[in-house]
C-alpha cells in the first residue's frame, strides 16, 4: 500500500487563524521537496475538534484512504485523545497519526504573523517526517483473575478484606501471627468520637471468620510475589510447619500495619523494667484487663504523667495520634479515679479531627494539669523538663505513660525488596502521588492501606482500606479484561549484553533477567513505557515503542533544519 | 434489585473529580453536578500544594480535561439538585440547570465578549479582591473554558438593548433565548462531595480585617499569590507596586468559633511562607501559631525547612489577647508571649488563617437529600460504625470536606472509599 498522508490545519476559530497564515501553511506543505514522492491531502479546517469537525475527520480518513495522519492544531494535553478517538472509529490505527501544537507553540507566543507561521510550518513538516517512521501497534486484551491478596489481618487488612469479598471474588488474608484483629483488639475503648466499643471489631472478626469467600491464613507469611495487575502468582509459608502455599490473585494490598519506637533507645529517658513508666499501648492493656492503672508494686499510681512526642524527633516526623489517644487515657484515669493527679506533658497538640477540640476542653475543665514543655527527660519517675516560658522544673509522678512514635514495621522493609516497591525517607511506603493517588504503589496491582503508608488512626485505615477496594473494584472487574500499556519498551535480543543495568533504573520492576539465555526481558503486562531503560542500556538494544530512535531522530532533525533563522 | 447503573455526584472538586473518573471506567453513568460555572474546586485555587511546591494546575488541569472528555461523564455546571426520591438502587433526582446564555458547543473560549460587558460586579469566586463583568469565567484558565451571563446583571436579560457581547462574539455562541431546565435522572447512589468554605460570618475586626489595609484572610492571600490569581501572582501592598517586606500569619484565627483545628492551615500557611521569599527574597515572614498540627509522615520536614530557612516561628499563648493595629503606616501585632507577656511585631502585611466551614448552600443541600448534619453543619455519617463514609440516608454516601476539613489525599482517600461503597450498593 503506498502513503498517502493527510494534514489537517485547525484554524482553532481566531485562536490560531488570526496568527498563524493557514492558508500559506496549507500551500506551502503541499510543496515540501522531501514529500513529493508521497500522496498528501492538506487541508485547513475551523474547529478540528468540534462535533462537525471530528465527522469531517472522519470522513476524510476513510474517503482518503490515509495510511498516515496530521492535525496541527493544540496542546496534546487538550485534543490528543479526541483525534486518537477519531481514528478508532475508521481503518487507521491511531499509531499512525501525530498532533503538532502549532497553538501553543506557534500561534501563542509569537506575534510576528510571518515568523509564526513559518515555525508551523516547520513543525509539521518535522511531524511529518516523524510519522512516517510510526508503526502501527495493536491494543491486547488480557484476561484478569478478580481475587485479592491481602497481607496482614490489621484493621486495615480486615476492612479490605470485608470490602472486596463477594460471590465474583474471593479474598485471601493472610496474618503473621496466630490470630486476626492487629494491634486495634489490643485497646481497652476507642475514642469517644469513634461512638463504639471494641464489639465493634470483634463483629468485624467474626464476619471475616464466617465470610465464604474469605480466606484466612494465620501464621503465614508472603514467600514470593510475581506477575501483575490482574495475574499474580504468590507463593505463601506457614512460619510454624514451613507448609508453602500457592495461590493465584489479581491484586495485592499490603496492610501490614506499624511498631513502636522503642523509648529506651533516648538518652534522656532513662528507666529501668522495675520503673513504673510504661508505654501507652500498656497501659491500654491494663485498662483492658483490670479497668485501671497498676504499678508494679499492685497498687494504683496517685499521680500519673503523659508525656507525649516520645521519639517524635528521631523519627522526623508527628505520629498524628498520639495527642488524641493520650487524652483518651487521661479520661480513663479520671474516670476510674478523679482523685489521681494527671500531668500531660506535650509540646504541640496535634488535634486534627473534628471532634477533638470539644473533648479537649471537657478535659481541660478537669482537674488535669496540662503542661507544654520545651524540653523533657527521665531518670525513673522523676520527670525534668523546661517549661514553654524557658522555666526549668523537676517533679515527680508514680507511674508515667509514654506516647512513643509510630514506626513503619520491620515487615515493610522485606516486603518493599520482595515487590521492589519505593519507600519514603521516613521509611514507610511511598505512595506514586502523595496528593491525587495515596493508596497505590509505584507498581500496577499493588495496594496499601493503614498505617504502612504513614502514621494513622483507625477510622483512617477503615476509609483507606476502603479507599483500596474502591480502586481495586474499579481495575478488576470480574469477567470483564484488562488493556496493559502498548507504548512499552522491547529488548533486541541479539544485542543485549546481559549488563542488567536497566533492571536498576526500572522503577516498576518490569524487566526480569533470563539466567539461561544471559538476556533482560520485558514483562510487557507491567511496563509503562517510561523510557529509563532506553537511556541506561549501553548497547542500545531497547527501544521503546512508538518513541523509537528513527522516530524521533526524524522529528528533531526536520524540525532543527538548517535553512533560515528560527529563533523561538 | 438495582434498576440503576448510573451514580449522581454532588460537587466537581478534587473528590467529586476522582470518584467520577473511577466509577466511569467501572463503566458506570457519572452526572456531575456544579453549582458554579466551572468544575475543580478549591483545588484549583493554589499556584503550588505543600509539602512537594508542587504545580497544582499540573496536577489538577489533566483530571479536568479527562472529566470533560469522559463520555461516561456528564458534566452539569450552573446546577444544582432539588429533589431526591425513591430508594438505594433506584433514586429518581431532580436537577435544576440555570442557563449559561452561551453556547458551549460553539464557543471557544476566545474571550472577546468579557471586555466589552459595561456592568461591572465583584468576583466573589476571587474573595471580592477584583471585578469581574457581568459575562465572565471565574478565572483565567477555568475550564470548562466557556463563560457565563449573569441573568441578574446583564442588561439585555433585564429589558434593556445592550447587544455589545453578541457583536464581540465571532462564533454566534450568545443565545439569549437560553432557558433554565430543570432535568429528571435515575441513579442507583449520591455522592455528596461539595467541598468546603472559609469562614465569613466570624468578627475579625480585632485582627483589623476590614478596617485596615494589607489584611488578608488566609484564602485571599492564597489567591493574591496564584499565577491564575487575578493579579497573576504578583503579590503588592494595597495601592502601590511594593512587594511587602514583613508578613505575619496568625494562626488558628476563629478556631474558638468554628470550635475544631482546621487541620490544613499550619502547612499552608508554612507554603505561604515560601511564597513570600519567592516573591521577595529578603522579606521578613512570621508564624505566629499556639499549636502546630503535622499529620502526615512529609509535614514536619516541610515545617522544620519553613522554620530554618524561611520564617521565624513565635508562640502566643492566647488567641483572646492578639490585637492588630495600625501606626504610622504600620501594622502593629500586640501578642501575648510565652511568658504571658505583651510583644508586638512589626509587619507590612498580615494573614489570618480563617476556619475551614461547610460550603454555602450545605443546609439547604441536606434538606432536599434528608441526610443530617453534625453539630458543626458537616454532613454527619453513621455513628455505629467506624470510619464510615455511609450518610444517615442508605445510598448516599460522603466524601472529601464536606464530612469536615481535611486535606487534599485525605479527600481523595474518601472518595476512593465512596466507590467501593457505590460498586458494591450497584452490584447487591
Amino acid at each position: 500500500m503506498s502513503e498517502k498522508i493527510g494534514i489537517y490545519v485547525c484554524e482553532c476559530g481566531p485562536n490560531i487563524a488570526s496568527r498563524v497564515d493557514v492558508d500559506r501553511v496549507v500551500e506551502e506543505i503541499e510543496k515540501l521537496e522531501d514529500f513529493k514522492d508521497k500522496e498528501l491531502v492538506v487541508k485547513k479546517h475551523k474547529l478540528l475538534c468540534s462535533v462537525e469537525g471530528k465527522k469531517f475527520l472522519e470522513n476524510e480518513i476513510n474517503e482518503n484512504e490515509l495510511t498516515h495522519l496530521i492535525c496541527a492544531a493544540c496542546s496534546p494535553t487538550d485534543h490528543d485523545s479526541t483525534f486518537i478517538g477519531v481514528c478508532k472509529k475508521t481503518n487507521l490505527n491511531p499509531y499512525m497519526y501525530k498532533i503538532v501544537n502549532i497553538r501553543e507553540q506557534c500561534a501563542w507566543i509569537i506575534s510576528d504573523k510571518e515568523r509564526a507561521t513559518d515555525k508551523a510550518i516547520r513543525y509539521i513538516h518535522s511531524g511529518m517526517s516523524r510519522v512516517l517512521y510510526q508503526e502501527p501497534l495493536y491494543e491486547k486484551q488480557l484476561d484478569i483473575n478478580p481475587d485479592v491478596l491481602i497481607v496482614g489481618a490489621g484493621i486495615a487488612g480486615i476492612e479490605a478484606a470485608l470490602t472486596l469479598a463477594g460471590k465474583d471474588r474471593k479474598v485471601f488474608l493472610i496474618e503473621k501471627t496466630s490470630e486476626i484483629g492487629g494491634k486495634s483488639k489490643k485497646l481497652h475503648e476507642l475514642l469517644q468520637r469513634q461512638g463504639v466499643t471494641p464489639a465493634n471489631l470483634k463483629r468485624k472478626i467474626s464476619k471475616v471468620k464466617s465470610n465464604q469467600n474469605i480466606y484466612s491464613y494465620t501464621d503465614t507469611v508472603l514467600e514470593n510475589v510475581i506477575g501483575f495487575l490482574g495475574n499474580f502468582e504468590v507463593t505463601l509459608k506457614n512460619t510454624k510447619s514451613k507448609e508453602q502455599t500457592e495461590i493465584l490473585s489479581g491484586a495485592v494490598v499490603l496492610a501490614n500495619g506499624y511498631e513502636l519506637f522503642d523509648s529506651k533507645s533516648l538518652e534522656n529517658f532513662n528507666y529501668s523494667n522495675s520503673d513504673n513508666v510504661f508505654t501507652a499501648e500498656e497501659a491500654e492493656k491494663m485498662f483492658k484487663e483490670d479497668s485501671k492503672l497498676t504499678m508494679r508494686n499492685g497498687k494504683e499510681p496517685s499521680s500519673v504523667a503523659l508525656i507525649h512526642c516520645v521519639g517524635r524527633k528521631e523519627v522526623g516526623y508527628c505520629s498524628k495520634i498520639c495527642c488524641s489517644y493520650l487524652q483518651k487515657i487521661a479520661h480513663s484515669i479520671y474516670d476510674h479515679s478523679p482523685k489521681t493527679e494527671i500531668l500531660d506533658f506535650y509540646k504541640d497538640m496535634c488535634l486534627p479531627n473534628k471532634e477533638d477540640d470539644h473533648f479537649y476542653k471537657t478535659l481541660k475543665r478537669k482537674s488535669i494539669d496540662f503542661i507544654r514543655f520545651e524540653d523533657i527527660s527521665l531518670k525513673g519517675n522523676s520527670i525534668n523538663y523546661t517549661e514553654k516560658s524557658g522555666l526549668k522544673k523537676t517533679t515527680s509522678v508514680d507511674m508515667v505513660i509514654l506516647a512513643p512514635a509510630m514506626i513503619p514495621a520491620q515487615s515493610t522493609n522485606t516486603l518493599k525488596k520482595m515487590l521492589n516497591l519505593e519507600l519514603h525517607e521516613t521509611g514507610y511506603f511511598q505512595e506514586p502521588h502523595v496528593k491525587i493517588n495515596p493508596v497505590a504503589t509505584n507498581t500496577d496491582g499493588i495496594f496499601i492501606a493503614g498505617a504502612n503508608r504513614s502514621p494513622c488512626g483507625i477510622s483512617e485505615a477503615i476509609i483507606q482500606a476502603q479507599a483500596v477496594a474502591g480502586k481495586i473494584s474499579t481495575q478488576l472487574i470480574p469477567g470483564e479484561k484488562i488493556i496493559p500499556e502498548v507504548k512499552v519498551s522491547e529488548i533486541l535480543e541479539a544485542y543485549c549484553t546481559g549488563c542488567k543495568s536497566c533492571l536498576d533504573v526500572c522503577k516498576y520492576g518490569a524487566i526480569y533477567f533470563d539466567e539461561r539465555r544471559a538476556i533482560s526481558i520485558v514483562n510487557e503486562a507491567i511496563c509503562r513505557g517510561c523510557g529509563n531503560c532506553v537511556g541506561a542500556c549501553p548497547s542500545g538494544s531497547i527501544r521503546t515503542k512508538h518513541f523509537t530512535n528513527s522516530q524521533l531522530y526524524q522529528e528533531v532533525k526536520e524540525a532543527l533544519r538548517q535553512g533560515e533563522q528560527i529563533n523561538d | 434489585m438495582n434498576t440503576s447503573n448510573n451514580v449522581l455526584i454532588i460537587g466537581s472538586g478534587i473528590s467529586g473529580m476522582e470518584a467520577s473518573l473511577m466509577l466511569s471506567k467501572a463503566g458506570k453513568k457519572v452526572y456531575l453536578v456544579e453549582r458554579l460555572p466551572l468544575i475543580g474546586g478549591n483545588t484549583i485555587k493554589s499556584g503550588e500544594s505543600y509539602p512537594n511546591m508542587d504545580c497544582s494546575t499540573c496536577l489538577v488541569s489533566p483530571i479536568q480535561q479527562e472529566i470533560l472528555q469522559d463520555e461516561n461523564i456528564e458534566v452539569l455546571t450552573i446546577s444544582t439538585v432539588v429533589g431526591l426520591s425513591g430508594k438505594p438502587g433506584n433514586f429518581q433526582v431532580k436537577i435544576h440547570k440555570k442557563a449559561r446564555y452561551i453556547d458551549m458547543v460553539e464557543c471557544l473560549g476566545c474571550g472577546m465578549c468579557y471586555p466589552v460587558c459595561p456592568i461591572e460586579t465583584d468576583n466573589n469566586w476571587e474573595e471580592n479582591l477584583v471585578k469581574m463583568k457581568a459575562v465572565y469565567v471565574p478565572c483565567a484558565g477555568a475550564l470548562p473554558n466557556v463563560p457565563v451571563i449573569d441573568k441578574d446583571l446583564c442588561l439585555r436579560l433585564n429589558g434593556g438593548d445592550c447587544n455589545l457581547c453578541v457583536e464581540a462574539c465571532m462564533f454566534d455562541a450568545i443565545d439569549f433565548s437560553d432557558k433554565d431546565k430543570t432535568l429528571e435522572v435515575e441513579v442507583g447512589a449520591v455522592i455528596v462531595a461539595t467541598g468546603y468554605d472559609t469562614a465569613k460570618n466570624i468578627n475579625l475586626s480585632r485582627f483589623g480585617y476590614g478596617k485596615l489595609d494589607n489584611i488578608h484572610t488566609s484564602m485571599e492571600f492564597e489567591r493574591l499569590c496564584a499565577p491564575n490569581g487575578p493579579y497573576e501572582g504578583n503579590l503588592v501592598l494595597k495601592n502601590t507596586d511594593k512587594k511587602p517586606s514583613s508578613v505575619v500569619f496568625i494562626h488558628c484565627v476563629g478556631r474558638e468559633t468554628s470550635g475544631y483545628c482546621s487541620s490544613v492551615c499550619c502547612m499552608y500557611s508554612f507554603k505561604h511562607a515560601h511564597f513570600v521569599k519567592l516573591k521577595k527574597s529578603d522579606a521578613k515572614v512570621y508564624n505566629l501559631y499556639h499549636d502546630i498540627c503535622l499529620p502526615d509522615k512529609s509535614y514536619q520536614k516541610f515545617y522544620l525547612e519553613t522554620k530554618k530557612n524561611i520564617s521565624n516561628f513565635i508562640f502566643y499563648s492566647n488567641i483572646n489577647q492578639i490585637e492588630v493595629k495600625e501606626d504610622n503606616g504600620n501594622l502593629i501585632v500586640q501578642y501575648p508571649d510565652n511568658k504571658g507577656e505583651s510583644a508586638i511585631i512589626k509587619a507590612d502585611m498580615v494573614v489570618l488563617t480563617v476556619p475551614v466551614v461547610p460550603s454555602n448552600g450545605l443546609v439547604e443541600l441536606a434538606e432536599v437529600l434528608d441526610i443530617e448534619l453534625d453539630r458543626f453543619g458537616y454532613i454527619a455519617t453513621e455513628t455505629s460504625q467506624i470510619g464510615s463514609i455511609k450518610t444517615s440516608r442508605h445510598g448516599v454516601f460522603v466524601a472529601g470536606c464536606s464530612e469536615g476539613p481535611k486535606d487534599i489525599q485525605s479527600a481523595v482517600i474518601q472518595a476512593e472509599a465512596t466507590v467501593a461503597n457505590t460498586i458494591s450498593l450497584l452490584n447487591q
